[in-house]
């Protein structure tokens, strides 16, 4: 019997890598669990990080980008970090190939609240690489299984360059299906971009999602979040029915360490995933 | 079951205490007294009013070893180190700190995840608690009394003691305590007297006064969240931090740490090392963002932590008043006066 102490990562080793973005500094990376125990214990569902580690580097928590649906690996979609201060785990993960190993904590954190979304449409709305774990929430509900339990489903994702768009060849195959709406903006195309130009803002005020029993779920860059919001209290969704994911520094990633409170939630244990009703309850300390 | 000994002979008592497990308590410093593990029996001095450092190291150290590893070697062969709880016997406890140890349990293991580390070394300790001289009027810093702690709580303690004296009345307060204390030899039985002196002991503590009136909880919790915003308030308040941190190293609930990787000539450790909220890059990002930049917001997190955010969460505000980030402040910053101008303002 392996550990079950949380504070001890889980051997995986890494079966794929994609690079995702133009710039390079974008990459997937699918582990597989090296123990069959680990794996069956790592059950999680969209929404939920975990603490990829690098022994002498450090850990970081990141989103999972897959789905509990595609069994056998996890992914993670990870920015090399480091242009403020040194990323040093993102940085020596970015730099290993297929086959290496690293060590993983998890699943952590409160996934989306999938049973409150069943029954409703879904408006998801993403901006940049912030769209990992919304990623995984939109494969989970269009999985076989699952697509029933939920109403319309309305993707609205943008990135400033066509080039900084992740996960493109999934985004042509939901553009194809009739059980999605996908839509793609950039701040600005280039020469051979055909699709939409335009802020997410604009964009989703332009696509103007229905409020009837609809939760928006959005993740973004501040600033898209900032003026986001007021969008879609206009159409008219309620703060309960508009949902965010929220990053601090984090280090134990199970509510211990004390670092990542805005006001009395860990943003680790509590969250990541809070409504906009829990958030406005929170002091602007984040 | 009450026993009595005397002060001359407590290098036997904490002989007879090393024999039945791993024994910490006060030991005169440089600095002042400190736990410490006890390797010579006459080491243990209970002269002492309080210790520099709180004796939540004992459970909480200030750095743990969590793996070791060597780099360049496969990621498996990371070798985990596992919580142990060897017996240990935590000697001379004064009440409030005693106090703060149900606090952090309710933190490190009976809400949400549970810490195995802080776990397993609290669940193998023996607690023997040490009332305040009642007697005495107490340190200026300390306000133990305005959260309704007494200077003489046996609660907490597995064994309790109470000097009278030249005379050490020790009486076990659990079932734990009374094994212990019923195994110890050299011991003598106490007299009605004695009992009397320890009861009137516990009864006087609970009436010793130390600063300021009582606070109530959630009228503090909700003053300070009403607070969060007035940001004169916290500059003033925070004019003279230097963002040392000793107020949260000398901390008995100050929980916060980092978990660090150091190697050396490919030898490395993943450790916990205790952290603070007063230092600046406590929450700076990997983006390069971060929320408390300002000395303010940060002596601001600190206080809300303790009266305000840890309220809300587990029901108890985080302080027991043993005053030790008062003392050992270097600009004389009080944390107490910090709340009750909170309450006034």
């Amino acid at each position: 019997m392996r550990s079950t102490n949380p504070y001890i990562p889980m051997p995986v080793e890494i079966v794929k890598i994609t690079d995702e973005v133009d710039t390079h500094d974008i990459k997937s990376f699918r582990f597989k669990f090296l123990n069959a125990e680990d794996e069956s214990r790592f059950q999680y569902l969209p929404g939920q990080f975990a603490e990829l580690s690098i022994y002498g580097k450090g850990e970081s928590p990141i989103g999972i980008a897959s789905s509990p649906t595609e069994p056998g690996y996890v992914e993670f979609t990870v920015q090399r970090a480091g242009a403020i201060v040194p990323g040093l785990v993102t940085a020596a993960l970015h730099d290993m190939e297929e086959g290496g190993k690293i060590g993983l904590r998890g699943p952590l954190g409160h996934p989306w609240p999938i049973e409150f979304l069943e029954k409703k449409n879904i408006v998801v709305v993403g901006g940049g690489f912030a769209f990992t774990t919304l990623r995984s929430l939109v494969k989970y509900m269009l999985h076989g299984d699952n697509r029933s339990r939920f109403g319309d489903i309305t993707v609205i994702y943008g990135a400033r360059t066509p080039g900084l768009l992740c996960y493109k060849d999934e985004l042509a195959a939901w553009e194809k299906r009739n059980d999605i709406k996908t839509i793609i903006t950039v701040d600005k195309g280039n020469e051979t971009w055909k699709g939409r130009e335009g802020f997410v803002p604009a964009v989703c005020k332009d696509v103007a999602p229905s409020p009837a029993n609809a939760v928006a779920v959005i993740c973004g860059p501040p600033v898209m979040i900032k003026f986001t919001l007021p969008v879609f209290f206009e159409l008219g969704f309620s703060k309960e029915n508009i949902l965010t994911s929220l990053e601090m520094r984090m280090k134990c990633g199970i509510g211990k360490c004390g670092r990542c409170n805005v006001g009395y939630k860990y943003v680790c244990s509590d969250g990541p995933v809070f409504s906009l009703a829990q958030l406005e309850e929170l002091p602007r300390d984040f | 079951m009450l026993k009595k000994t005397t002060l001359n002979q407590l290098s036997d008592l904490a002989f007879a205490l090393m024999e039945k497990g791993t024994l910490v308590a006060p030991v005169r410093q440089n600095a002042g007294f400190q736990f410490r593990e006890i390797t010579d029996a006459k080491q243990v001095d209970l002269n002492f009013h309080n210790t520099v450092i709180s004796p939540k190291s004992v459970f909480f150290p200030q750095t743990e070893d969590f793996v070791r590893y060597k780099t360049g070697r496969p990621v498996q062969e990371a070798e985990a180190v596992e919580p142990q709880g060897k017996p240990l016997i935590l000697f001379g406890v004064r009440p409030c700190d005693v106090k703060s140890f149900e606090i952090m349990d309710i933190h490190f293991s009976g809400t949400g995840a549970v810490d195995p580390y802080w776990q397993a070394r609290r669940e193998a300790a023996t607690i023997i608690g040490y009332a305040f001289d009642v007697g005495a009027p107490a340190e200026s810093e300390e306000f133990y009394q305005t959260l309704g702690i007494g200077a003489a709580d046996p609660e907490g303690s597995d064994i309790f003691m109470v000097r009278h004296g030249d005379d050490l009345l020790l009486k076990s307060i659990t079932g734990r305590g009374e094994a212990l204390l019923a195994g110890i030899g050299g011991l003598t039985g106490a007299s009605a007297d004695d009992e009397k002196y320890f009861d009137d002991t516990v009864a006087a503590g609970r009436d010793f006064k130390t600063r300021f009136t009582c606070v109530d909880a959630k009228a503090i919790t909700k003053k300070l969240e009403d607070l969060f915003h007035h940001t004169d308030f916290w500059e003033k308040a925070s004019n003279a931090c230097l963002s040392c941190g000793v107020c949260t190293f000398v901390c008995p609930t100050c929980y916060c740490f980092d978990i660090c990787d150091e190697t050396l000539f490919k030898q490395g450790t993943r450790r916990r090392v205790w952290d603070a909220c007063m230092f600046t890059d406590f929450t700076l990002e990997a983006s390069g963002h971060n929320p408390r930049t300002k000395v303010y917001q940060r002596l601001r997190q600190k206080i809300n932590h303790k009266y305000s955010y840890h309220v809300r969460k587990y029901g108890v505000i985080s302080c027991v008043g043993c005053g030790r980030c008062t003392r050992y402040c270097p600009v004389n910053i009080d944390i107490f006066s910090i709340v009750e101008e909170a309450m006034k303002a």
